[in-house]
């Protein structure tokens, strides 16, 4: 009995384990691929002559570590750090429309730099993560507040509309700061509607340190957020502090979403999508939900991005459009599951 | 003394028409609240046009109101941009305003609002289509296709909503939450693939501006309201009784279906139509008839006319601030009326919840 446990076990392990190999190598094919296409498409032998044996007289080189790199960079680690939050967030929630975009830590985020942009003009890589996570705390601890005075507490209807409301709200002002100040806000403009264009590495890496940093921690947590979504008197019950752990996740999440947003905008619903799909294939263990989400968030945005550059060719649409349109269908479904229950 | 004076406050007066097709109970507190708010809204359209980059006095202002102008630059000024600006301010505030109150009987939700449930999203994306894809289309046909856009989006969520068990209000606003963040996806899209002069017409129109208000829009909005206003009356009496919910409803003998399918209709057209001429405009539908149920208890007839007269207060005031305030630069009304809208809808949540408990 014990010995066939066992052997369950481990053939459970094996197959996770080549599940997630799968995996990474679709995202190194996904990461060839966002490579090679836009507005000039380049063969996979310039792409590998490019990595591995670059020459910086040749043109195509130049595009390809220059300008594509760091986007397609970009695109993965923004991809998983927002899967990995809303997985997070559902977990510790235990709600299935909690994700950063329904509880307005997006909009949060980016009103907190519309705003540091146009009253102090800061616009430095250095100091717009944490502006960010100001914003992005300050929204979350909003909505949740809202929830708590209504007498039914945190339930997935009261999240989503405070959270739809408090994005409403933050959304106008930014609007209005943007009138006043149109200066600043050409600037911001296209990073407003959620963009992995236009970021140069220099940037990048002084906000990469932070998202591995954090999707590191997330994946060490991942044991107790298991127990945690089996609910509070569980995890009590398994010894666990729940009201410090979750303080802890809390700064997890903000972090992975407000380094999210200083590089790349409001990227809708990629926190609410990608978990979903992640916990039809592999069920609800978050040992296992965590590294995937990360690896299916970054194939996720990839191939959105790819999408997005090639669609209308050679102009693209903002990133962050086409992941609403994939995500608010999704969104009205999982309402319509709920209400059929 | 006292209690006749209390008398005369409570008396109300019921006018029927013969067949009692519609009753209007005339409460003197209803009438007054009525009365008060017209006056507010003059002394509104009074600072609408004297006041604005240009400031006249107000003779100089009334002198060009009878025609008598002093030259043609103050003629202008009050016939061309003024006058029609607040006209189509309080019509259209106007028609969300009782758009909103029917949306909030048929659904017997308090948090209705035409764009909390993507009605206007609907008629935004019909408009900023044929904006960027047919630029020479006239203002009534754009009214059209914002009608049709914002009808699909009524048949989905009525769809969606059709065979849902329990708490059917509030998962209304749910879906129409989801179903505006698409549409809006799918109106960005279109605004980044444009052509830039239309993208930024479009652009200005989306913000639910005023600005650029003219008679023919007036018109359009004029017998919008001229066709509509009355046969929201005459379907009034059933939504009384819809208050009460469908099975009291159909034991009173009152056709809901009919009933509430020519209010969703009549709503619908509404919003679509004011949405079509100056952009989306939130918010307005869900204050203004709760304003009016707060200012006086009436009847439903009465409710109507006080939210309509609320909802034009709101939008002209909305407007003028919006424009003097910032001045040189004109904020756009839409923005004000969401940033009202929003701690109001948050408050109104609170007040529900713990209704219920």
């Amino acid at each position: 009995m014990l010995a066939a446990s066992l052997a369950n076990n481990s053939s459970l392990k094996w197959a996770s384990a080549i599940g997630i190999f799968v995996l990474l190598c679709l995202c190194a094919l996904l990461f060839m691929l966002h490579l090679s296409v836009g507005s000039k498409s380049l063969g996979f032998d310039t792409v590998f002559n490019a990595l591995f044996n670059f020459d910086p007289l040749q043109f195509d080189h130049v595009i390809i570590s220059q300008l594509r790199v760091p986007r397609a960079i970009i695109a993965v680690m923004v991809g998983s750090s927002l899967a990995v939050a809303g997985a997070i967030m559902q977990g510790v929630t235990r709600n299935p429309l909690a994700s950063p975009s329904i509880l307005g830590m997006l909009s949060g985020a980016s009103f907190a730099i519309v705003i540091s942009l146009s009253l102090f003009g800061i616009s430095s890589p250095i100091y717009t993560p944490w502006i960010a996570a100001i914003g992005a705390l300050f929204a979350v601890v909003i909505v949740f507040l809202i929830c708590l005075s209504t007498s039914k507490g945190i339930n997935s209807l009261n999240l989503t509309l405070s959270g739809a409301m408090v994005s409403a709200f933050l959304a106008a002002i930014t609007s209005l700061f943007s009138l006043l100040d149109e200066e600043n806000y050409d600037q911001v403009r296209v990073w407003l509607t959620g963009s992995l264009a236009g970021n140069n590495m220099e940037d990048i890496t002084l906000i990469l340190p932070w998202m591995c940093g954090a999707l590191f921690i997330s994946i060490l947590y991942c044991q107790k957020i298991t127990v945690l979504a089996m609910g509070d008197q569980v995890a009590h019950g398994l010894g666990i502090k729940t009201t410090r752990l979750k303080f802890e996740l809390l700064a997890v999440v903000v972090t992975l979403t407000a380094c999210s947003v200083a590089i790349a905008g409001p990227m809708g619903f990629v926190g609410l999508v990608v978990p979903h799909i992640v916990r039809l294939i592999v069920g609800s263990d978050y040992r296992w939900i965590i590294p995937s989400s990360a690896l299916i968030g970054a194939i996720f945005l990839l191939a959105v991005d790819i999408a997005a550059r090639t669609i209308i060719r050679p102009e693209e649409i903002a990133t962050g459009v086409i992941t609403a349109m994939i995500g608010a269908p999704l969104f009205v479904y999982l309402i319509k599951m709920k209400s059929a229950q | 003394m006292h209690t006749s004076l209390l008398t005369v406050l409570h008396k109300e007066y019921i006018f029927r028409t013969s067949n009692q097709g519609i009753a209007l109970r005339l409460s003197t507190p209803a009438f007054v609240i009525s009365f008060l708010l017209a006056l507010l809204l003059v002394v509104i359209i009074f600072f609408s046009i004297t006041t604005g980059s240009y400031d006249l006095s107000p003779n100089q202002a009334w002198q060009a109101l009878i025609g008598n102008a002093e030259n043609q630059t103050h003629q202008d000024l009050i016939w061309l941009f003024r006058l029609p600006r607040v006209c189509a301010a309080m019509l259209v505030g106007c028609m969300m305003a009782l758009s909103g109150a029917a949306l909030q009987n048929i659904t017997r939700n308090h948090l209705a609002d035409p764009s909390l449930l993507g009605i206007s999203q609907g008629a935004a994306l019909a408009v900023v289509a044929s904006i960027i894809i047919f630029p020479l289309m006239t203002a009534s046909w754009r009214a059209v296709l914002a009608l049709l856009g914002a009808i699909s989006v009524t048949v989905i969520i009525q769809l969606l909503t059709k065979n849902s068990a329990t708490n059917k209000s509030i998962r209304f606003i749910l879906f129409g939450i989801g179903i505006s963040a698409f549409l809006s996806s799918l109106t960005t899209a279109l605004l980044t693939y444009g052509d830039i002069y239309r993208v930024s017409e479009a652009l200005a129109w989306l913000a639910g501006s005023l600005d650029s208000s003219n008679w023919p829009d007036v018109m359009i909005l004029l017998i919008t309201c001229i066709v509509l206003f009355p046969s929201l009356l005459l379907v009034s009496r059933y939504m009384s009784v819809l208050r009460f919910g469908d099975e009291v409803a159909i034991s009173l003998g009152s056709p809901i279906a009919t009933a509430r399918l020519s209010l969703i209709c009549i709503s619908v057209a509404l919003a679509a139509i004011a949405t079509a001429i100056v952009g989306p405009v939130g918010f307005i539908g869900l204050i203004a008839p709760h304003a009016a149920r707060r200012l006086a208890s009436s009847g439903v007839v009465m409710h109507l006319i006080i939210s309509a007269l609320f909802g034009a207060l709101l939008l002209a005031g909305a407007d003028l601030i919006g424009r003097t305030s910032f001045a040189p630069l004109q904020i756009p009304a839409g923005l004000l009326t969401q940033i009202i809208g929003v701690p109001f809808f948050i408050f109104l949540l609170l007040k529900r919840k713990s209704k219920q408990s």
